[in-house]
């Protein structure tokens, strides 16, 4: 499990230097893809689905980025960026090219359900934690 | 004034250039205009564009396009413009300050190629690993990032197109593992392709097309949710085409 932390950590950290980010931006944004890929193992071992999984973790990583964004005062798709990309399906990418070259197309159909799923669920819940933070911060200006 | 307009368009044009929203880039530009009390003045943006127009001093109607044509990731200039941005709102700069700004931010370093082309390597590396993939499996997916990068330097630098650089770039994923795993019978194909082509993800796209849609940026979202999709493609017929050709001259399933 320590295992999975640090390499979700370095991979997010290094595409954070593949997109520029620099500073305490950068060790923030890898925190964040460090944490919620452990997230995504634990449910995963606990039996949830590949797909309520990536839901609950990219809820997570959603709110994670909305309340750094306001700790650190930078925009939030800075630590949504790279924290997400653990999660995104380039397994089920490969395999549904594997499988319809192979001309397996009920395996290939299979995968690619899975992952247009997956990505569907991920564009949701950054949607969802997005919209409820402008709720939010609507409520607030209206409230004060 | 009109100076200032001049300023803020290209504040919003570094926030486009660098993967920035395209809400963002209005928000930014209206809100600057606002702190300098510039009147009328509007944006529409798309991912290729900007459009603005304002009245200037005189009541004349001043409109400002500029083409996006090539568009890097560099979310630090993006946060640099947004932090520039908070500033003017509390207190107003001169525009020669916020001129200076803004040149600062455009020149800012961004990390060399060569820190570009480790980092490469070493994300395609700990995504090997982390995806159940073993030590080997991860050294030939080291190998392969780095080649990645390398090609999409060299592309950019000769303007070609990004559906192609990801066609290639799925080329050499597929063919150097193929001829990794031919050579050698414990590493396994699967791991090192998903582990190796993910430095080619296109989150940034991806992202900026969920939050484009949710502040009601329709036309951005479908083109960023698009761009998405043709790299996903784009990487999908790469390796495609290597892993169809090598059973051909090769024959087998691989």
């Amino acid at each position: 499990m320590i295992k999975q932390f640090i390499f979700a950590f370095i991979a997010t950290l290094t595409f954070g230097i593949l997109f520029n980010i620099k500073g305490e931006k950068l060790f923030y944004s890898a925190l964040g893809g460090g944490i919620s890929y452990l997230f995504y193992y634990v449910l995963l071992s606990m039996g949830y689905s590949a797909i309520s999984s990536t839901f609950f973790v990219s809820i997570l990583i959603g709110t994670y980025g909305e309340v750094m964004a306001r700790v650190i005062k930078t925009p939030v798709t800075i630590f949504i960026i790279s924290a997400i990309i653990p999660l995104v399906p380039g397994g089920g990418l490969y395999y549904t090219m594997y499988y319809t070259i192979s001309e397996n197309y009920n395996q290939a159909l299979k995968y690619g359900m899975d992952t247009f799923q997956i990505a569907i669920v991920i564009v949701i819940s950054i949607l969802l934690v997005g919209t409820i933070s402008k709720f939010v911060n609507k409520l607030k200006s209206k409230l004060i | 004034m009109s100076n200032i307009s001049y300023l803020a368009v290209e504040a919003g044009k570094i926030i486009l250039e660098n993967g920035g929203e395209t809400y963002r880039v209005e928000e930014t530009i209206n809100l600057i205009c606002r702190s300098y009390k510039i009147k009328n003045a509007d944006s529409y943006v798309t991912p290729t564009g900007i459009m603005f127009s304002a009245e200037d001093e005189y009541g004349n109607n001043l409109s400002i396009i500029k083409r996006i044509k090539h568009r890097r990731i560099n979310l630090e200039k993006v946060a640099m413009v947004n932090e520039l941005s908070r500033k003017v709102q509390e207190k107003v700069l001169s525009s020669e300050e916020f001129e200076n700004e803004l040149a600062k931010i455009s020149s800012s370093k961004s990390y060399s190629n060569l820190a570009f082309i480790l980092s490469s390597s070493l994300a395609a590396f700990s995504f090997t690993l982390l995806f159940q993939g073993n030590i080997y499996d991860a050294l030939v997916s080291l190998l392969i990032g780095a080649m990645l990068r390398i090609n999409m330097i060299f592309s950019s630098d000769y303007d070609v197109n990004d559906f192609f650089i990801n066609v290639i770039g799925g080329i050499i994923t597929s063919l150097t593992a193929l001829i990794f795993c031919s050579q050698f019978n414990t590493l396994s194909l699967d791991k090192i392709m998903i582990g190796s082509i993910m430095p080619l993800v296109p989150g940034v796209a991806l992202i900026n097309s969920i939050r484009d849609t949710i502040e009601g940026d329709l036309v951005s979202g479908l083109a960023r949710a698009l761009e998405a999709t043709l790299v996903a493609l784009a990487i999908a017929v790469g390796t495609g085409i290597v892993i169809k050709l090598w059973a051909f001259i090769f024959g087998g399933i691989v």
